[in-house]
């Protein structure tokens, strides 16, 4: 009977608390809300604008004869490059 | 020869199975834990760790089992009674094994369970939260589970201690319940933490069974977003990022204030949520919060835990009660959420979703998941994920407010 009064109470005090300070923490977050808006900046979005175009890329030529020269032995001298690309 | 065999056969833990054939339940029960955590996907991360400390722990001689000291911290080492708080942590390393040095080291301090709060601090997003402020409260009706099972399990018998380690279960958040009963009832924690965990990989199952009981079809349909173009809310963030910063700073201070016993898991949680949302600056300590120390912690959590279940500790009747009384306090937890959103559109023209009152116990995002999958089968269009997170994420805050009311009302 004694451990049965004892739950409750903690019954009534837990729910009590948990009530209150979900309740300052709302209105404590309210506060917040006011005194940023209030004192700092607005948020800039900054929009993500599409990448422009890339600009061609200049492949030095000993490079390219580099890459040529790999192409033309992997596929029998067949193969042609056509554009290197930076990925 | 039969010497030889005899002593062989006594080598190996084959005598000890024979002899108490409750270590084979003990592995079934393990290899039941492990296929639900690896083939049905049920909280893996530590279901897992949690079945395979099980497995460990029972295997006789093996020395992997934790041995709880009693009340007065005195444990059995070798035939004599030593107080397990005056042993260095090399001692309890050589005399009662490595998972009863991790154990006493890791767990039995309270070390680990804020640890990984402080983790999940970091993966939260309080945004939800703070865009939709007033749902918040309805994380606090969902803790009413909690003290309803505390009182029918004193009801039944168990100690104010046992029951509130029981209760908290209803809170539907891991850490939160081990860190209360390693407090309150440490020789319950291994059922504890398997019923909580269980639990919060079966939400997809209980939401929809007790939404089904409680709510209509029309209440179920009721539009959020709708609601709120007919009814909009007065107040603009304009800079959420700022506040998201000073959240966790303002929410650590108020809950200090005024139940310290809680700091230990809201302040974690907060600070991990602060190291994530001030951004570049402090991006390695979230990245260590969030993934390496948090997936430490989690192993050793999930081990030692299972360890605690030998087969003396886990076959028995508190355990069976420990199953039910968990599953009441999930089932009374969703109800009361639920049953204060239908009070509070009593009184109010701008009508609430009843599943926000369901997502008020913490198990975040799971809880707000199965949720707006139950509003989006009544209708298509009626999303309610980020109301419920709002209700879910308060849950957690108010389930380590209430376990920091029980800690300091019985330690």
């Amino acid at each position: 009977m004694e451990n049965l009064s004892l739950g409750l109470m903690l019954m009534a005090v837990g729910m009590i608390t948990v009530f209150a300070i979900l309740l300052i923490v709302i209105n404590l977050s309210k506060l917040l809300i006011v005194v940023v808006n209030k004192f700092v900046p607005e948020e800039t979005v900054v929009k993500k604008t599409s990448t422009p175009s890339a600009a061609p890329i200049v492949i030095a030529p000993d490079t390219m004869e580099a890459i040529q020269g790999a192409v033309n032995i992997v596929t029998g001298g067949k193969g042609r490059v056509v554009k290197v690309e930076k990925i | 020869m039969e010497d030889i065999l005899v002593k062989l056969y006594e080598m190996t833990a084959f005598s000890n199975i024979i002899a108490e054939p409750s270590f084979i339940v003990m592995y079934l029960i393990a290899f039941g834990l492990l296929y639900l955590g690896i083939k049905k996907h049920y909280e893996p991360l530590l279901l897992v760790p949690i079945a395979f400390g099980v497995l460990l722990a029972n295997f006789p001689g093996g020395e992997m089992g934790v041995i709880q000291a009693d009340s007065n911290g005195l444990v059995e080492v070798n035939g004599v009674m030593k107080n397990i708080w005056e042993m260095s942590l090399p001692e309890i390393a050589h005399d009662l094994g490595i998972m009863n040095f991790l154990y006493y080291m890791l767990i039995k301090t309270g070390f680990l369970p804020p640890i990984i709060f402080m983790g999940v601090g970091a993966l939260t997003d309080f945004g939800p939260m703070l865009r939709n402020l007033r749902l918040s409260i309805f994380g606090a009706a969902a803790q009413m589970g909690i003290f309803t099972v505390l009182l029918v399990a004193i009801a039944m018998g168990f100690t104010p201690q046992e029951a509130a380690s029981l209760g908290i279960i209803g809170g539907a958040d891991g850490p939160t319940a081990i860190f209360t009963t390693i407090k309150l009832a440490p020789h319950l924690l291994g059922p504890i933490a398997i019923a909580a965990y269980s639990y919060m990989a079966l939400v997809p199952v209980i939401i929809p069974l007790v939404v089904k009981l409680t709510c209509s079809k029309k209440e179920l349909m009721i539009n959020m977003k709708e609601q709120e173009k007919l009814y909009p809310s007065k107040t603009e963030i304009k800079n959420l990022r700022v506040l998201k910063i000073l959240f966790p700073i303002a929410v650590t201070t108020v809950v200090a204030i005024f139940v310290p016993t809680a700091v230990s898991l809201v302040g974690m949680l907060m600070f991990g949520n602060l190291i994530k949302e001030i951004g570049s600056d402090t991006s390695r300590l979230f990245d260590a919060a969030s993934n390496s120390i948090m997936n430490a912690a989690t192993i050793f959590l999930g081990l030692c835990v299972g360890a605690t279940m030998t087969s003396e500790a886990f076959l028995n009747w508190t355990t069976i009660g420990i199953v039910i009384g968990g599953f009441l306090a999930f089932a009374l937890s969703i109800t009361s959420g639920i049953f204060m959103v239908k009070l509070f559109n009593l009184f109010s023209k701008k009508k609430i979703n009843p599943l926000i009152g369901a997502t008020g116990l913490s198990a975040v995002p799971m809880a707000s998941r199965v949720a707006n999958d139950i509003a989006t089968k009544y209708d298509p269009k009626n999303h309610v994920l980020n109301y419920c997170m709002s209700s879910n994420i308060s849950g957690v805050i108010g389930s380590a407010v209430a376990a920091g009311v029980l800690i300091s009302f019985l330690q």
